[in-house]
């Protein structure tokens, strides 16, 4: 990154911050918080020039506040001296002219910055005191004892008079800043909770930081609603940019240990919301760590606002598109399950009827063998439909599934057979265990899941090769496992197995058909059972093994007879 | 030549073709009604040997037909519904449907299924005592059952069995190709006040599998029918 504007900031003042803040000016007067040295950060200078520049500029300025408040106390004293002066002329008694001083020291202690001033007027004062009113006069010698008791009074009481005024000056001004700094988020936070969008607070954040340091500013969105955005304040204007490699700024910052991060050219400070980081905001490399650790709270206001306005629009856009997805999805669900509706008693009919021509038609005649391409067609299309079925309703919600308690050797036995039905010319192989248990389970939907594996397994095996279906029993769930000897599953198929209508992009479309139905199918039932389905290589050979395991007993039925037999 | 005669309710056409079609070849007299008062309509007037019977008909529900048939006939009816309708063929089955046959069917499935039946109610109303004493040997692939010895034969092999497994095996060997809902095992075997826990019937049914099925998970005689009951294969 590089920063071309510098120059922009010289004649500006934080001031600018409070009328951004405030619509407008409306806001008078200075603000004290902000009217910091707008630190020279000149272009074209190098970083350690422009240091030196800085620690020069600082000195100068103590300098400066030093002869200034000196001159303010000498001032102040000496108009005290020649008031007692007078006093003495006019022959009034010598405890007015100590009053007098007292006076002196207050307004000391008023009119400057810092204890040592107040306590140096206490000094002056008394030394004054000594030297002009008291006998012998013009020395600092004392004749009368009962003098230095006056001394010490005096001494103590103009201290303790300086140092309240001093702290109470302190506090009326913390409690001033604390209120303009109030004031200030709270335009912050109105201007923000009025943005609509991202972008829109990304402007305001890069504009409200740039401000509050008189120096180029941005801040990118990283976070999981949409797409990343690099807003930046250059001088005057802001700048769109585009987000070089968004997921790696996302891990850089996600679990970031100190407070920022910094590069040559710039600090960056993490927006974390409520779950996840949601921008991060930099600030030009001229800004100084002192000056970042001056307005260190201020800043995190400022970040703290921003997350919190990041985190209601990125809430607000998730509540919208879940709502969309989901009207997409229930009139997706009723499209589907009208036409399979439909489409299942002419089925029937198609079915039935080649199956009859068959019957009707000699063995050897072609005819046979386009009848036979009718009748597995619509036998697929049965099956299709079938399953379109089942998923919509599950997915529905309205049906809810039926859980009995059933035998997994059964389930696993119905469904083979109706495979090897469909499959004439396949065997699979079945292993149960031995021990008989009931597991809890919708039969039906069980069935069609070990089906769907089944199938899914014949059609990428060759005739030669094993499939296996087994089950076994673990502590708390029963695992069902088809496993095959085929193919396998193409490395990139492997995270989309269970998606809804993804078919594999590795073969051609017609080889094998299937609208990616059977698997997702599995998957919801599985999980409307409370259990977890895997599809993924065999490691010991070539092909394919499904498992899905199927809890054992239901929730706290289940704690109560684990705690029972100690387990 | 005896034609048995056969009548179709059902309100689907192209179903009913295809039965009617499937049937006349196989030799059957046929009829059909496309609603459930024309069928009650044709069994008191002309009668029929075996109905097939829709459950979803336009006009009333099939189970009500069903009931109304009951009252006067013991003929054979195989109740033919869609694939969710598990609960209504159990309770057809339960109350007095012979079988049942699940859309879309095959014309194998759906001439298997009549001959069943009809071999069934012949037995039936030719033996008519239903519980008369029997020393039968029953005979089915390589398993036989003798009940006047009380004995269990798997490959000529004699294997033992409790009283129960023994009792539901029995069941099933007197019923070959028909199924058998739970309701009726339940019934049959543990008595009419037992219920319908089911838990314990399918306990046996597994210990019977192990005795009788070379592997439990691919049974050869006795095949579940999920959600409904058991069905002894015919070898």
């Amino acid at each position: 990154m590089t920063w071309n504007q510098n120059d922009f900031w010289s004649g500006a003042t934080l001031f600018d911050l409070a009328r951004l803040t405030s619509y407008g000016g409306t806001r008078g007067g200075n603000c004290p918080l902000l009217n910091c040295t707008a630190a020279a950060g000149k272009s074209g200078t190098a970083a350690v020039d422009l240091r030196w520049t800085v620690v020069m500029e600082k000195a100068m300025e103590k300098k400066r506040k030093f002869a200034e408040n000196i001159i303010k106390l000498a001032g102040i004293v000496l108009g005290a001296t020649l008031l007692g002066k007078m006093f003495v002329a006019l022959g009034f008694p010598e405890t007015n002219i100590v009053v007098v001083y007292l006076l002196a020291v207050l307004l000391v202690a008023r009119f400057t910055q810092g204890y040592q001033y107040g306590i140096l007027s206490a000094v002056a004062s008394l030394l004054c005191y000594n030297y002009y009113f008291t006998a012998p006069y013009h020395t600092f010698a004392v004749n009368d004892s009962s003098y230095l008791i006056t001394f010490v009074i005096m001494l103590v009481t103009s201290l303790v008079t300086s140092a309240m005024t001093t702290k109470e000056k302190l506090l009326t001004k913390e409690a001033k800043e604390r209120g303009e700094e109030s004031q200030i988020l709270y335009m912050l936070s109105s201007r923000l909770s009025d943005a609509a969008d991202i972008e829109a607070v990304l402007r305001i954040a890069a504009e409200s930081i740039s401000l509050l340091f008189q120096k180029n500013a941005g801040c990118i969105y990283v976070g999981r609603q949409g797409a990343p955005v690099y807003i930046q304040q250059v001088g005057g204007e802001q700048i769109h940019r585009s987000v070089q490699k968004p997921a790696e700024l996302r891990g850089k910052f996600s679990n970031l240990r100190t407070e920022y991060l910094e590069d040559e050219d710039a600090w960056y400070y993490p927006v974390n919301g409520r779950e996840h980081l949601l921008a991060v905001v930099e600030i030009d490399k001229a800004v100084r760590t002192e000056e970042l650790e001056e307005k260190k709270k201020f800043l995190h206001s400022i970040l703290e606002n921003i997350a919190m306005a990041l985190d209601r629009i990125e809430i607000t856009i998730e509540r919208v598109r879940d709502r969309e997805n989901m009207e997409r999805e229930r009139e997706r669900a009723n499209l589907l399950r009208a036409i399979s509706h439909d489409l299942r008693t002419p089925l029937s009919g198609i079915m039935g009827t080649s199956e009859m021509l068959m019957d009707m038609t000699e063995k050897e005649d072609k005819r046979q063998a386009l009848l036979q391409g009718i009748y597995q067609d619509a036998d697929w299309l049965k099956a299709m439909v079938e399953n379109i079925l089942s998923l919509t309703r599950l997915q529905d919600g309205k049906i809810l599934i039926h859980k009995e308690p059933e035998a997994v050797e059964e389930i696993i036995g119905c469904a083979v057979a109706h495979v090897e039905r469909s499959f004439p010319d396949r065997v699979i192989q079945v292993e149960t265990p031995e021990e008989f248990r009931l597991v809890p389970m919708d039969a039906k939907l069980i069935e069609q899941v070990i089906t769907n594996l089944l199938d899914n397994a014949v059609k990428h095996t060759a005739p030669g090769e094993a499939i296996l279906v087994s089950a076994r029993y673990t502590e708390d769930s029963v695992v069902i496992t088809v496993r095959d000897e085929g193919e396998g599953i193409a490395e990139e198929d492997v995270p989309n197995l269970f998606h809804l209508f993804y078919t594999s992009k590795t073969r051609s479309a017609d080889v094998k058909r299937g609208i990616g139905l059977g698997l997702a199918i599995c998957e919801t039932v599985v999980k409307a059972h409370g259990g977890t389905i895997v599809g993924r290589n065999r490691t010991d050979r070539k092909g394919a093994e499904f498992l899905f395991a199927l809890p054992l007993e239901e929730g706290e039925k289940a704690d109560v007879q684990r705690k029972n037999t100690g387990h | 030549m005896f034609k048995e005669k056969i009548l179709v309710i059902e309100d689907d056409v192209q179903i009913q073709n295809f039965m009617i079609y499937t049937l006349e070849n196989a030799g059957f007299a046929v009829a059909g009604t496309v609603n459930g008062k024309d069928g009650i309509d044709y069994m008191i007037r002309k009668n029929a040997d075996l109905i097939l019977l829709d459950l979803g008909l336009p006009d009333m529900d099939g189970m009500d037909v069903l009931h109304r048939i009951r009252e006067w006939s013991e003929v054979p009816v195989i109740i033919v519904s869609a694939r969710d309708q598990d609960k209504e063929k159990a309770a057809a089955l339960d109350d007095g449907a012979d079988d049942y046959l699940t859309k879309p069917f095959s014309a194998t499935e759906l001439m298997a299924r009549i001959r069943v039946a009809l071999r069934h109610y012949y037995r039936m109303s030719g033996a008519r005592e239903e519980e008369k004493p029997d020393d039968t040997v029953y005979i089915n692939g390589s398993l036989k059952l003798d009940n006047g010895a009380h004995v269990v034969y798997k490959d000529g092999n004699e294997i033992h069995m409790t009283p129960t497994e023994y009792q539901l095996l029995l069941l099933f060997m007197q019923n070959p190709g028909k199924v058998l809902t739970y309701h009726t095992i339940l019934r049959k075997i543990w008595g009419e006040g037992y219920g319908e826990d089911t838990q314990v019937l399918r306990s046996v049914m597994a210990s019977t599998r192990r005795k009788i099925e070379k592997n439990p998970a691919k049974p050869e005689y006795i095949e579940t029918e999920i959600g409904i009951g058991y069905r002894m294969r015919e070898h």
